[in-house]
């Protein structure tokens, strides 16, 4: 018997932009929620200017970014300047099991969203706020993107070249993370209300939820003194350990040897067996002191090769390498294909355009993504007739009272 | 709020955060280690750097709040000690290659024959299936597969990854939301399922989207020392202060524009630039650099502007203006720094773990998030190897004095 897809009857008012906070209710999008959006014309969400861009085409509904970011959500647009537009507010909360937003802390309590307000019309209700630092603090009120929250919690010093000053993570680090536990708190605290009937209030800092990424080196940095800087692709557990050029523009492949077997099979795989023998490279310690000398000689190997052919030569080889993959790599990978990651969806406006698909597989009810982000007010009237039940004199009333923005 | 859950947490530093997470939310989660411990406690970093299965940073970094027991699945009578203590369970979590535990008899059909109920949760570098399930991997070779580390680096050198693993970090804590939205269904259909996780699909999270870019039809995304192009634009994230680094979004565009103004605003304001810098349009300035209105040149000779101005200040200065003026600008911190950060001290977010065996306490990370009806504790330091073995096998599963010294003397646990 076909069952059911886990969050069918979990209805979530989202207030939440950018990147790590509508990552939550996407996944939770993927697996049945209803996800109401609230977006403002007069705001508009950062992530609807960032590409990739369908055509590349920088208009605010051709990004890929937002549109894979809030598959499967409905979207009212409401300027909450107008009180018309926070009744609305009131209506979808207690409509809703879950408010999130994600906002700097005075905000919501600017409007009379704070979570007291409305618990008192909606018992039970779960809210999740999440910022960057949180919402006490001398930083509670310190907004901004992933990059800030990455750059103070240390992530930065551990990408670069030790000739070079460090060139940190790729843009927005922590908004990669933060949505990840973001879901888990809003899932415990469901299953919790489900258990119980009791609704709660979390106070999610992506940074404190980002340094778990980095439990190991504060632990080794205060139980150790051990400083943290930046060491290009060294490994203290792998030798050789590195990305090699293959034949092309910037393409690399990756290789890891995690043991000495791996290593004997990479001498041969390369056509240098006798590297094996050589008693300068007998364990990791000291294949790591001859790390020059051991990346010259794979890199003589890869230079001339295709670095997906060598990535299956080396894998069939037993040695784990995989070439270093753009996206055009990423949209031909058999890997991804087979588990389907790219999913091709019909677009409100654009046309068609690509989604990824969720992360994991759950074997009997899988996610169901079929929709993109929507396009700026897509579902006024959808949210106002079929989820609140007003009337047309009522949802035109609120257009002309220009409520809806 | 996962009080009186069980999760059998049999993973490899593939999947620790996972059990440790579910321990976090209240569960009872049992680490099960082979006899002589996890690979893991014989990986570097070690407390201060002297090897030792109880020393293991890696290990404490991600088995609080789990009980630990040894147990040798390779063998028949540690199979069955398993299928017993999975009968029990709510969750079960494993790393293994794919299709290793089916070899031992306790695969996904093995265990949904004694417990349907069970939520089943593996995370793997690949996925359980497909044409590179069988792949060798690493860290490095994940955030390659994954599109990610194609962005990291110098545009002039070879991929770099961050030193500190996060592959399957992501990994871990996708599985754990995934393992509790099947937890929320069974609560409705009282049956268990498969969760699958791909480490290689959890990091594509880490790509922004970019590896949509192809498909789409857009201009691909690229490295660049302390930054990335986008198609042609170079846009700086990381610049030298007096003394040391900040990170800082200038973009443009009706959403991120207007904090470009607030920022040259600052700078003119400041002295750091001329009239004719700080006036530019800042929302329409990017379609001009498109359209080759604003020539690409005049755009480097404004940033080498703002580069020279965040020269001339210290992070700190530049920290206090950013507070001040709602800028996009933070300070490029050490782990040092983390650990002094006022924010962090001000919300009792470190928390002191009392190591007895070393006769130190040490400090780790705080709560994930603050559940205002249910906040979490940290019950439990990471456990040694076997620390529960009495616990569990004698007082619970009273299997008996005499068969556990048995099984201890045959290795099997």
């Amino acid at each position: 018997m076909a069952r059911e897809l886990p969050l069918a009857d979990v209805k979530i008012l989202d207030f939440m932009w950018v990147l790590a906070g509508p990552g939550i209710t996407r996944a939770m999008a993927d697996y049945g929620a209803t996800v109401v959006r609230i977006e403002s014309p007069n705001r508009i969400d950062p992530t609807r200017t960032v590409g990739p861009f369908k055509d590349d085409n920088p208009s605010i509904e051709h990004s890929a970014l937002n549109s894979n970011n809030n598959a499967g959500k409905l979207t009212i647009s409401l300027d909450l300047t107008k009180p018309a537009a926070r009744g609305v507010v009131f209506d979808l909360v207690r409509w809703a099991d879950v408010v999130c937003e994600a906002y700097s802390p005075k905000a919501m309590r600017g409007w009379g969203f704070d979570y007291e307000s409305l618990r008192a019309i909606k018992p039970g209700l779960i809210m999740l706020s999440t910022c960057l630092m949180g919402q006490t603090g001398p930083l509670a009120r310190f907004a901004g993107f992933g990059n800030l929250a990455a750059a103070m919690c240390g992530f930065y010093k551990l990408v670069g070249w030790p000739d070079r000053p460090p060139s940190g993570p790729f843009s927005a680090y922590t908004d990669y993370i933060a949505p990840r536990f973001g879901l888990v708190a809003l899932m415990a605290a469901l299953i919790h209300r489900r258990r119980t009937g009791e609704g709660q209030y979390i106070d999610q800092a992506q940074a404190e939820s980002a340094l778990h990424f980095l439990t190991a080196p504060i632990l080794d940095s205060v139980g150790s003194g051990t400083r943290y800087e930046p060491v290009e692709n060294f490994d203290p557990n792998y030798a050789p350990h590195g990305v090699y050029p293959a034949a092309g523009d910037d393409r690399w492949i990756a290789i890891a040897c995690r043991g000495d077997d791996q290593w004997r099979a990479l001498c041969s795989a390369i056509g240098r067996p006798e590297l094996a023998a050589d008693v300068r490279f007998a364990d990791a310690a000291a294949r790591r002191n001859c790390r020059e000398a051991i990346d010259a000689e794979i890199a003589s190997w890869t230079r001339a090769r295709d670095a997906i052919d060598a990535e299956r030569a080396l894998q069939a080889a037993g040695i784990a390498a995989h070439a270093v993959q753009n996206s055009t790599d990423m949209s031909e990978d058999p890997q991804l294909r087979h588990r389907k990651h790219f999913l091709r969806v019909p677009h409100h406006t654009i046309g068609e355009t690509w989604v990824e698909n969720s992360r994991y597989r759950l074997s009997e009810t899988p996610a169901k993504v079929v929709r993109p982000g929507p396009a700026l007010g897509q579902h006024n009237e959808y949210v106002l007739r079929d989820i609140l039940g007003y009337s047309d004199d009522r949802i035109a009333e609120l257009a002309a009272g220009e409520a809806l923005g | 709020m996962l009080d009186g859950c069980r999760v059998l947490d049999l993973t490899t530093e593939r999947g620790f955060l996972c059990g440790q997470i579910l321990g976090d939310l209240g569960a009872d989660v049992i680490k099960i280690e082979p006899p002589g411990g996890d690979r893991a406690r014989a990986m570097a970093p070690y407390f201060r750097g002297e090897p030792g299965a109880d020393k293991s940073v890696l290990w404490w970094s991600f088995n609080r709040n789990k009980r630990g027991i040894t147990l040798n699945l390779e063998t028949g009578e540690g199979r069955e000690l398993l299928l017993r203590l999975a009968a029990g369970a709510d969750f079960l979590i494993e790393s293994f290659n794919p299709g290793q535990l089916s070899k031992y008899g306790i695969g996904h059909a093995d265990l949904t024959r004694v417990n349907p109920a069970l939520v089943q949760v593996s995370i793997t570098p690949f996925g359980q299936s497909g044409p590179k399930a069988t792949y060798e991997d690493s860290d490095l070779i994940i955030m390659a597969a994954g599109g990610v580390l194609i962005l990291y680096g110098d545009e002039d050198r070879a991929p770099i990854r961050m030193s500190v693993p996060q592959a399957y970090l992501h990994a871990s804590v996708d599985a754990a939301g995934a393992a509790l939205i099947a937890y929320y269904e069974r609560l409705k259909s009282n049956f268990g399922q498969h969760v699958d996780v791909a480490a290689q699909e959890s990091v594509t999270l880490a790509a922004q989207s970019t590896p949509l870019t192809a498909l789409v039809g857009g201009s691909e995304t690229s490295r660049m020392a302390g930054g990335a192009k986008m198609g042609a634009i170079r846009i700086p994230l990381v610049w030298a202060a007096k003394d040391g680094q900040v990170s800082c979004v200038m973009l443009f565009g009706p959403a991120l524009g207007p904090f470009t103004r607030k920022l040259m605003d600052y700078i003119h304001a400041e002295g750091g630039c001329d009239d004719a810098t700080s006036e530019r349009n800042w929302i329409e300035y990017g379609a001009q650099l498109l359209s080759g209105v604003e020539p690409m040149s005049a755009y480097e000779r404004i940033t080498g502007q703002v580069a020279a101005f965040f020269k001339s200040r210290t992070k700190s200065e530049l920290f206090e203006a950013a507070r001040k003026h709602n800028l996009l600008i933070a300070p490029v911190a050490t782990i040092g720094d983390v650990l002094e950060n006022p924010q962090f001290i001000d919300r009792e977010y470190w928390r002191e773990a009392e190591h007895p065996e070393l006769g130190v306490a040490l400090r780790y990370p705080g709560p994930f998030a603050r559940f205002g009806a249910t906040p979490i504790a940290y019950r439990r330091r990471p456990p040694k190897i076997g620390e529960h073995n009495r616990e569990i096998y004698l007082d619970e599963m009273a299997i008996g004095e005499a068969r556990f010294a048995d099984l201890a003397r045959r290795g099997i646990v």
